[in-house]
């Protein structure tokens, strides 16, 4: 097994062939010549390598000059022999310009002559073929990529993905043999990088792989089936078959991320400029557009320009704005990140945080990001637990993906459910890890909350969200089990059900997650059929937790309450210490919400989270924000001073806000789900709520102020927060002369406000 | 002449076992298990759950279908009835129809032989 013995086969296939050339070269006519014929190798024979399953790929070049008749004899002399040993044989009679017509037209042609090798006969022949091929390739370099690129695509809907089936076709595959020899022939026009080295394990791999397979069934088939992978993994030495699949999967990855990034790489390539022209095209730019600290856009993708070992939060602030951005972050980066991030600060800074969440909650970019991290090994840097189940495989049909992958798409199916639950950062965290417990002893839902644990505390989560998400995954799987096994009429159901889930924000997220758990699976595991029955318990359920799930409105201190009865202007800064917390008096009145939020953002402070509460007249506001990056310092008395001036009336905060969002977002956003806003009304307090949930985005708090006093209602107190990318916001709301709403009132003045954030993009 | 029935059951999902187990206790050997919508006299739910994309009108079932020989054919409805049964609206009902042939693929038996 291996490169010498696949060579050993090459050179006797290659003495064979020439002595069979020889006796075939006497059925040539001496006036034709004896030079007039050549035997040559492409393909994977002529890079010297023969499973026992391989195909000779022979290409006989001849000058024309040789009568048809003769000619076939002197193939067939050499051919039927082979057939008779058992070779399987590819064979092609050309003259050289036959050979470059044929190439012209047919790209995989092209690819093969990439690797002609001469066994017999005129090398002169060979010679020319093999220049003039390269010539032509390079020529058509972008055409030739195309193409390529189209070939792996159908290859791919044909035979599926290497590193997830359970039964791969080890050359055909997506991620498989034949991707890597278009690699090495997209490396050979030069026009962009290709780092072989990359794929050179994973190549290795798969042909050990191919040539146990072919030596353990004595076919030549490259299909690994279930049947045989245990044997081709004794073959191999490994100790069994899931070892052997999971270094396979593990190959097939890398060759996929190498492929898809050199895509992208082409993708982004324009020819130089010409001589005279003077516009230089869009993305051949040579600058690095900064956009955020540390982290830049060079060439379409995500650099990492700032110091990791000063500031190893830039890992995931650059995988946060990759995501967000939907643009890839570039595989150097995170090959430079392995090298110097040690390790990562514990407990995680707030902000690596959100920037996690945010990138957890970025939808389909999400997954070339997260591939990135995980190809550079930094996913384990991360999560360290998380090297245990990475390719890990699953081996029965109910599952399409390894472990690894099934929680990444949960967590991606979680990205569109982030509007149904008010803690989309718990319910995108818990997608993740949910399967944490898998390949382990025992009841991996039990042994996955306990994983889950420490992985949260590091995270630098507070109590009560780990034991939320420690809730969810425990009891991951209890929604489908029961809604399918147990009769939801019967009130023990629900009360079993209820004793384990006893509020309303943990059923709802765990009705979400087991929706993108089911969805990740696949339709074996999820139907519309389920999705019913397990909505119609969560229905059932959540009318028997107690509580209408109101947030409690927001305490303050009695100073607090003190300043506010003096009907002052007051603005302190608390504490800067990774966010800024501002606590900000004015007297109320409508619009102020809006009003301070849009002040916020003129001084380029980006809110993170808010409490306010109106208080005998006047609005005690407490903020945490975040400067922008390269927004200068500003004193309290300076932002007193612009405070005061928004409150009168001096600042034209439509028009600025206007211009900032202008220059903020170059590149077009993400999809991601609309806003909803949805009223809750207590008959006891008759306190209404309005729960507004959507993507964050600058000026988004302003819009919505604005939003809320155009409907004719007031804000008497508020809770805003933003996770990851999320703003999740509830606002009391009364009419402007502090009467209640009505329901009707309420459920209209919802719907206008929700339709009013979907039309306006600012 | 038809020798054979099809009986085909609609019974609430989390009765399944119930009825498999006492179908296979009553000597049945295989049977036929897929997933059904539909509704009876019990209206489906018209609550429309927030953000989901289906209205529940059509209540979840199953449905159930296992070969017999005519002869054989009450007693397993029978057993089908009582073990699908919870008293409550939405329990669904049996029926069985006359089979003309019936082969198995593998070895080609015919008729009664192939149930």
């Amino acid at each position: 097994m291996g490169t010498r013995e696949r060579r050993a086969r090459s050179y006797s296939a290659d003495a064979r062939l020439a002595s069979l050339f020889s006796e075939a070269l006497l059925l040539i006519p001496i006036i034709s010549g004896r030079d007039s014929l050549a035997l040559a190798a492409i393909g994977g024979y002529g890079r010297g390598e023969l499973s026992p399953g391989s195909d000779l790929d022979l290409l006989f070049l001849h000058n024309g000059n040789i009568p048809e008749a003769d000619l076939t004899k002197a193939v067939e002399k050499i051919l039927y022999p082979l057939w008779d040993s058992g070779f399987s044989v590819d064979h092609s009679v050309r003259t050289r310009s036959e050979v470059k017509e044929i190439a012209d037209i047919d790209g995989r042609v092209a690819l093969g002559l990439l690797d002609i090798r001469w066994v017999a006969g005129n090398r002169d022949l060979v010679d020319t073929v093999e220049s003039v091929a390269l010539l032509d390739w390079r020529k058509n370099g972008g055409r030739w990529i195309s193409e390529l690129r189209k070939y792996s695509h159908e290859r791919s809907q044909r035979s599926g993905e290497l590193a997830y089936l359970l039964e791969p076709d080890l050359k055909e595959s997506r991620g498989g043999l034949r991707d890597i020899t278009a690699l090495r022939g997209i490396a050979k026009t030069d026009l962009v990088t290709v780092e072989l080295d990359r794929v050179a394990k994973a190549e290795s791999t798969l042909n050990n792989a191919r040539e146990a397979l072919h030596l353990v069934t004595g076919k030549s088939g490259d299909r690994l089936s279930f049947f045989e992978q245990d044997k081709v993994a004794e073959l191999l030495g490994y100790k069994d078959a899931d070892e052997l699949m999971l270094n396979i999967a593990q190959s097939a990855r890398t060759v996929d991320y190498l492929s898809e990034t050199v895509f992208h790489r082409f993708d982004q390539y324009r020819p130089a400029p010409k001589l005279f022209s003077f516009k230089s095209r869009g993305s051949n730019q040579e600058k690095t557009e900064e956009i955020a600290k540390g982290v830049g856009i060079y060439q379409g993708e995500v650099r990492i320009t700032g110091d990791l070992e000063l500031d190893p939060s830039v890992l995931l602030r650059a995988a946060a704005s990759a995501a967000q951005r939907g643009i890839p972050l570039s595989i150097d980066s995170c090959t430079l990140a392995k090298d110097k991030l040690i390790s990562f600060p514990q407990p995680w800074p707030r902000e690596a945080r959100e920037d996690f969440v945010a990138l957890l909650g970025a939808g389909n970019a999400m997954v070339q990001v997260w591939e990135a991290l995980d190809q550079a090994e930094l996913t384990q840097i991360l999560i360290p637990e998380w090297n245990r189940i990475r390719s890990l495989p699953q081996r029965n049909a109910l599952h399409r993906h390894t472990v690894d992958r099934h929680m990444v798409e949960t967590a991606l199916h979680a990205s569109d459910l982030t509007r149904q639950v008010h803690r989309p950062d718990l319910l995108l965290v818990s997608a993740l890890l949910h399967d944490m417990g898998k390949g382990l002893p025992g009841d991996h839902s039990i042994t996955g909350a306990e994983i889950v644990k420490p992985i949260l505390q590091r995270m630098g989560f507070p109590e009560n969200d780990v034991s939320v998400v420690e809730t969810l995954v425990m009891h991951h799987l209890l929604l489908s089990t029961v809604a399918t096994r147990r009769d939801l009429d019967d009130p023990t159901t629900i009360n079993s059900v209820c004793e384990l889930i006893s509020d309303p924000l943990t059923i709802e997220l765990l009705h979400a997650l087991s929706i993108s758990d089911g969805q990740a699976t696949g339709n074996t595991a999820w139907s519309s059929w389920k999705a019913s029955l397990v909505a119609d318990l969560v229905n059932r359920v959540k009318k028997q937790i107690s509580g209408v799930g109101l947030p409690p409105q927001p305490e303050f201190s009695e100073s607090e309450k003190d300043l506010a009865k003096s009907g002052q202007i007051h603005l302190s800064i608390i504490k800067r210490d990774e966010i800024t917390e501002l606590l900000i008096i004015a007297p109320d009145r409508p619009g102020l919400l809006s009003l301070v939020a849009g002040f916020l953002t003129i001084n380029r402070l980006n809110v993170r989270s808010a409490r306010t509460r109106t208080f005998a007249n006047s609005a005690v506001m407490r903020w945490l924000v975040l400067p922008d990056v390269y927004a200068p310092d500003i004193s309290e008395s300076a932002l007193k001073q612009s405070l005061t001036k928004a409150l009168n009336g001096e600042l034209d905060i439509a028009e600025k806000i206007k211009e900032r969002v202008a220059s903020y977002r170059s590149t077009s956003p993400i999809p991601v789900p609309p806003p909803i806003v949805e009223v809750i009304h207590d008959g006891a307090t008759e306190a209404t709520v309005l729960d507004v949930r959507s993507h964050d985005q600058m000026g988004l708090l302003y819009l919505l102020g604005k939003a809320v006093t155009e409907s004719g209602v007031d804000v008497r107190a508020a809770i805003v927060s933003t996770l990851g990318a999320e703003a999740c916001d509830s606002l009391y709301i009364t009419e402007i002369d502090g009467r209640p709403l009505d329901p009707k009132r309420a459920a209209a003045v919802a719907q206008s406000i929700e339709q009013q954030l979907r039309a306006n993009k600012i | 002449m038809a020798n054979m029935n099809l009986i085909t059951a609609i019974i609430k999902p989390f009765k399944l076992d119930d009825v498999k187990n006492a179908l296979q206790a009553h000597g049945i050997k295989g049977m036929t298990v897929s997933e059904a919508s539909g509704f009876g006299r019990q209206r489906g739910h018209t609550e429309v759950y927030r953000g989901a994309e289906y209205t529940v009108e059509l209540v979840p079932k199953v449905r159930l279908e296992v070969l017999v020989s005519s002869t054989d054919n009450d007693a397993v409805i029978d057993v089908i009835v009582k073990a699908a049964s919870s008293g409550s609206i939405g329990d669904g009902k049996v029926w069985s129809v006359p089979v003309e042939q019936v082969v198995r693929v593998r070895t080609g038996e015919k008729g009664v032989d192939a149930l």
